[in-house]
């Protein structure tokens, strides 16, 4: 029964069925809500789900430069790796491994996602790709340096008063939410809050920064040569994605038990969820061009840095 | 046999064998081969033997040469002295020697005069096994001064290579500076306390704290950091790589750093025992810091193999030095962690490095591309070294890295000083930096597309791979099984270093068990890593997903279908041999001869007779798809334009002169002699 | 399990990749006004994609110069299937103005199935609109038919009988000078 439980946490909620549902849901509204700020009808809700299915029925050509095992490999063991980054996130007070989750593991296993599509598009042997994870790589780089420092932010905020020893635990960070309320209330760690909303996009190539797939210039960049059900499975990745990271930013500076009543706090989370997603990259998206490359990284290192030092120098300070 | 013969045997047997192969090598191939093979097993089974006494017993075997004991207080010969930490540093070099020994077998075979070339690599060996062995100050300076003069002479072992003598003479020049440094300052702790053995130096040292212990100090320090090849002597380390031979390559990054850097923890926490002083911390951690980051920004704009894996060795080691500066029991065996993984990882990514170098004769990132197609098994073997010094989860640089992010941030918080944040935060940083210059090794190497002249490459004998494939395991259990490692392995030698009164009655007092105390109070608390309930829970999704897959894909298909779908298959596969997609499976892309098509126009769709199928060949806006590689140098731009200023200093600052090179370790030497004489 | 929702996703998210094969430009704007916020043909999941390798439906304009005649070839052999292709506007149906050239090579019928033709100089966007539409419902057939056959495309001679039911024409722009482009064809 017990074991029944675990894997009902595992593949159905909060992870791998909610993951996907929760990635589509966000990435729908996304282009909707995009859509309506341009004044136009846009796609419906759905339609990254569509779009997953109508890769899945698609041809799958393998280049005859391409190395096999990584190009068909390489996706499939990004999504599963998204899937777990996922479990390590609560939401709602719920989370489906009970091994504890750890802040630096979860950027770890991000990086590891990010490397999974870039070994993928190299060895696809298009120059394009090879454009793409080069600048796929420079983005990773940009948003790193904010990363880490916010992450060390919130450690550092939650700090002395963790209750287990570990200091970049994120359960003991939402503990300490639990009981002194959201992160977010206090003034100190709004810089950080503000860095982590421009990570967000760029960390899931959403478009100002999706300079990795930069489809006019580049071709797609990274998947110019995938078709079918491994692109199909990127498509995936990316949505979830989205979901992580939002629910990431809402476990790191919003908390997790909102009302204590199940059903309202997953609903509050969801919403939250939504709202992240709409400021960090919906609003970015109807707004901005895509940025050049060396754009993206001097923004992120001048001006997301500088949030995020501010909010450091601020929590260190002790305001 | 009694176990405290064992360090001795071990080190003979290595200089034992260097004398045979001198003798002998020349006489018979096999023979040299059975000798060397010998040499190197020899030690590496005397050392895991005492790992259950040393490591888990918590034993420190004490061993005095010609049973010269000391008389009274007074050590009057020379003494081997095994704690854990001594044993930790003792079989990450006979691992390393093992392993580069079985390498050179293949490696080597096209080289002459192997006998000098094994004759010195046993010399090598023997002196790093001793410098980690021994209680003797003077004996470590003994075997460095080996070390150094074999390591100069293998570096420039292939005189024929561009470099060779120049890397092999730098090493010589800049590298004595070090030696000197270490002769210097162990003249003054004898002028101070009469002896060379550290167990009584160790005792009696932090009673007789005056100026000139604190400039022997600095001296020491210096040299020991020279030999670790730290900021700013790593130029060397990246010429010397460059040149030597792959097996070489390996033990000077992988084992004579590592030597460096066991200079400093038994300088630091035995000898001085003054790591706790902040001055002395921030000392060590901001050179390890420094060297961490500059290093690796170094090896970003690397376009030789080995010298980008130069870079980044003496970058990983500025890790350790980072972790090992912070003093904490956590910081400690993060460093010590790290050093071991770094050796497995470095060592096995110089091994491929080699075996490239051995399958193409090429090293040059700009010039090779797309080799995974002719060595998809050295291919893999570099993947899973590049994961492990990039830190991906489960393999072992993760594990390392994590602590020492934990150690270093920790160790802010209970100081509320805020460079070990600046420190956690450079440390991080680099993790990345090394992950991207690791993406562009793998795509300018066995990625991407591959030069036409490379067509005829093949993979390594699998003599080579075998101990690439031993060191591609040790990364991934150390990796997979990080908790076991630590109380096994790292936690002892962690305590052992923390221990110094420990140390100091192993050799002198009543001997054994006093290693045991300081164990009972180093506990971990370290955040959640559980890397095999990570991959069960990697495995069950993974299941589900290929469940959904397979569930998704498959129709209910009658015979009749079936074979009805057979018929029209082979009617209309007549038509296009390929050319027609199978949705939802997948096709295999048409192999040589499948290459071609040639059936005739037929119908609405047009076919190239006799030319390369198109749908197979990278999309390239619709041109014809040539040779166009993305090589090394090309990536990444934008990072490298806002950064030009900085690279650009780089370049002026790293001439190739040794004369500068002379200078800045001068200058070096200058600052830490000020630095001690203020602040300690 | 799922193929019945794949066929039907078929239809509604159909990517487009664009050739641009000699054309005067014209066509290209017209086709992405098609996605600006006043046809705005996100709506029915039409997407403009960078590679052919995620292309499903291939627009080509442009009366096919000799120059690009190679480069549209290899292009549309790297679309997976099930594909379509569309042409826009008249000179890829007849070469319009540009035809009897010495440097065009057209029409498109001559390299490849052309499922849906949008005719006019250049064709109203409610017209490729439309015809992108009905080349979204080809598609959908087209996967069908591919399971029906055990996952291989349609023979030729089926294709052909395909194409001769369900091109589809829109726009009545140069209707004439399509036909009189196909009598030349027949008297050659």
């Amino acid at each position: 029964m017990q074991i029944l439980i675990q894997l009902f946490h595992i593949l159905v909620f909060p992870g791998l069925l909610f993951d996907v549902a929760m990635g589509v849901l966000l990435m729908g509204l996304n282009n909707k809500l995009v859509a309506r700020m341009q004044n136009r009808v846009g796609p419906p809700i759905l339609q990254p789900w569509y779009d997953f299915l109508k890769c899945c029925g698609k041809e799958t050509i393998i280049p005859a430069r391409a190395k096999r095992a990584v190009f068909l490999g390489s996706p499939y063991l990004g999504f599963v790796l998204l899937i777990s980054v996922s479990m390590f996130i609560p939401f709602a007070g719920f989370i489906p491994v009970t091994m504890g989750s750890d802040l630096v593991v979860i950027l770890y296993l991000l990086t590891f996602v990010s490397v999974c599509e870039i070994l993928g598009a190299a060895s696809s042997g298009s120059p394009f790709a090879g454009v793409g994870l080069s600048r796929e790589m420079v983005a990773m780089i940009s948003y790193e340096l904010p990363f880490v420092l916010v992450i060390l932010t919130v450690a550092r905020a939650v700090g002395a008063d963790q209750p287990s020893g570990a200091v970049f635990s994120l359960e003991g960070i939402l503990a300490y939410q639990e009981m002194n309320g959201p992160l977010l209330f206090s003034p100190a760690a709004i810089p950080a809050a503000i860095a982590m909303l421009f990570v967000i996009p760029c960390e899931t190539g959403m478009h100002p920064f999706d300079i990795a797939e930069a489809e006019t210039e580049i071709c797609e960049g990274m998947l110019a040569e995938y078709s079918g059900t491994p692109l199909a499975m990127y498509r995936l990745t990316h949505m979830v994605k989205v979901y992580t990271m939002s629910s990431l930013f809402v476990a790191m500076f919003l908390g997790n038990r909102f009302t204590g009543i199940v059903p309202v706090d997953i609903l509050i989370g969801i919403l939250l969820c939504i709202a992240v997603m709409f400021i960090s990259a919906a609003l970015p998206h109807a707004v901005c061009a895509r940025l050049k490359v060396e754009q993206v990284f001097h923004f992120y290192w001048t001006v997301v840095t500088g949030f995020a030092l501010a909010g450091l120098l601020l929590v260190w300070a002790g305001v | 046999m009694n176990m405290e013969h064992y360090p001795i045997l071990a080190i003979i047997s290595l200089f034992l064998g260097a004398f045979l192969v001198a003798l002998f090598g020349r006489l018979n191939k096999v023979l040299r081969n059975l000798i060397v093979a010998a040499a190197v097993t020899i030690p590496l089974c005397l050392m895991i033997a005492l790992i259950a006494p040393v490591m888990i017993g918590g034993q420190v075997i004490g061993y005095w040469m010609g049973n010269w004991a000391p008389v009274g207080p007074w050590a009057i010969g020379i003494g081997l002295e095994v704690d854990a930490l001594s044993l930790f540093f003792g079989l990450v070099v006979t691992i390393a020697v093992f392993v580069s020994g079985l390498y050179s077998f293949t490696y080597m075979n096209r080289d002459d005069s192997l006998e000098n070339y094994y004759t010195l690599f046993l010399m090598l060996s023997g002196s790093l096994l001793g410098l980690v062995l021994t209680g003797d100050l003077f004996n470590i300076f003994v075997m460095i001064e080996i070390m150094t003069m074999t390591a100069v002479a293998l570096t420039a072992f292939r005189v024929d290579y561009e470099g060779a003598l120049e890397g092999a003479l730098k090493y010589m020049v800049v590298g004595s500076i070090g030696s000197t440094s270490v002769l210097v300052g162990i003249a003054m702790l004898y002028s101070q306390l009469h002896t060379l053995n550290m167990a009584q130096i160790a005792a009696a040292l932090p009673d007789h704290q005056n100026l000139v212990t604190v400039g022997a100090f600095a001296f020491l320090f210096l040299g020991f950091s020279t030999k670790a090849f730290l900021f700013p002597f790593h130029p060397l380390a990246a010429d010397a790589h460059a040149v030597a031979p792959a097996s070489i390559s390996l033990m000077i990054s992988g084992v004579i750093t590592k030597c460096g850097v066991y200079g400093i923890i038994r300088l630091a926490y035995i000898l001085y025992q003054n790591i706790n002083e902040p001055a002395v911390s921030i000392l060590i951690t901001g050179f390890g810091a420094v060297s961490c980051f500059i290093c690796v920004t170094m090896a970003f704009n690397q376009h030789d193999f080995k010298r980008l894996l130069a870079f980044h060795s003496i970058s990983q080691v500025g890790y350790v030095i980072t972790a090992v500066g912070l003093g904490t029991a956590l910081g400690l065996s993060a460093g010590l962690y790290h050093a071991m993984n770094h050796t497995l990882f470095k060592g096995l990514l110089f091994l491929c490095a080699g075996a490239v170098q051995y399958a193409t004769g090429s090293l040059d990132l700009g010039r090779l591309g797309g080799l995974a197609k002719k060595m998809p098994k050295t291919c893999a073997l570099f993947l899973i070294g590049a994961a492990s010094i990039s830190g991906l989860p489960p393999f072992n640089g993760f594990f390392s890295k994590w602590m020492i992010y934990q150690a270093s941030f920790e160790k802010g918080l209970d100081t509320g000083n805020f460079f070990y944040i600046v420190v956690c935060v450079v440390c991080l940083l680099s993790s990345v930096l090394t992950l991207a210059s690791f993406v562009k090794v793998a795509q300018s190497v066995f990625f991407g597309q591959l030069q036409p002249q490379f067509e005829n490459t093949k993979e390594v004998p699998l003599t080579m791979r075998i101990p690439m494939w031993i060191l591609a395991v040790l990364c991934i259990l150390t990796g997979v099984l990080p908790w076991e490692v630590l109380q096994k392995l790292v936690g002892p030698a962690a305590a052992a270093a923390l221990n110094a009164a420990g140390y100091i009655q192993g050799m002198l007092g009543s001997g054994a068990a006093a290693g045991a105390g300081a164990q009972a109070a180093f506990s971990m608390e370290i955040g959640f890593w559980g890397p095999v309930s990570w991959l069960c829970l990697l495995l069950i999704v993974s299941c589900a997903v290929c469940l959904v897959a397979v569930l998704g894909t498959a129709e209910q298909k009658s015979p009749e279908e079936r074979h009805e779908m057979d018929r029209r298959a082979g009617r209309t596969a007549a038509f296009t041999r390929d050319g027609f997609a199978d949705a939802g499976r997948i096709l295999k892309p048409a192999e040589k001869e499948g290459h071609y098509r040639n059936p005739v126009l037929s119908g609405t769709t047009l076919t190239f007779t006799g030319e390369k199928d198109p749908k197979y060949e990278n999309f390239f806006s619709g041109e014809e798809s040539e040779y166009s590689q993305v090589g090394g140098g090309d990536l990444f731009w934008g990072f490298k334009t806002n950064w030009r200023h900085y690279f650009q200093g780089m370049r002026r600052w790293h001439s190739g002169v040794i004369n500068d090179y002379t200078r800045y370790g001068i200058v070096a030497l200058a600052f830490v002699l000020l630095y001690a004489c203020l602040f300690l | 399990m799922f193929q019945k929702w794949i066929d039907k996703s078929m239809r509604k998210s159909p990517w487009i990749y664009h050739i641009n094969a000699g054309s005067c430009n014209g066509c290209d704007i017209e086709l992405v006004s098609v996605l600006t916020p006043r046809y705005d043909a996100e709506r029915f999941g039409f997407h403009l994609t960078g590679t052919p390798r995620q292309a499903d439906i291939v627009v080509v304009s442009g009366p096919i110069t000799m120059q690009s005649v190679d480069r549209l070839i290899r292009t549309l052999a790297q679309v997976p299937e099930p594909k379509c292709v569309v042409s826009l506007g008249s000179c890829p149906r007849s070469g319009n103005v540009f035809k009897g050239s010495f440097a065009i090579a057209g029409p498109l019928e001559k390299y490849t199935h052309v499922d849906v033709s949008v005719g006019g100089c250049t064709p109203k966007p409610e017209a490729i609109v439309a015809g992108l539409a009905k080349a979204a419902e080809i598609l959908e057939e087209k996967r069908r038919e591919m399971r029906k056959h055990g996952g291989m495309a349609p023979s030729p001679a089926v294709a052909a009988a395909v194409e001769h039911e369900e091109r589809a024409e829109f726009g009545t722009g140069d209707a004439t000078a399509v036909r009189q482009g196909a009598e030349q064809e027949a008297d050659a």
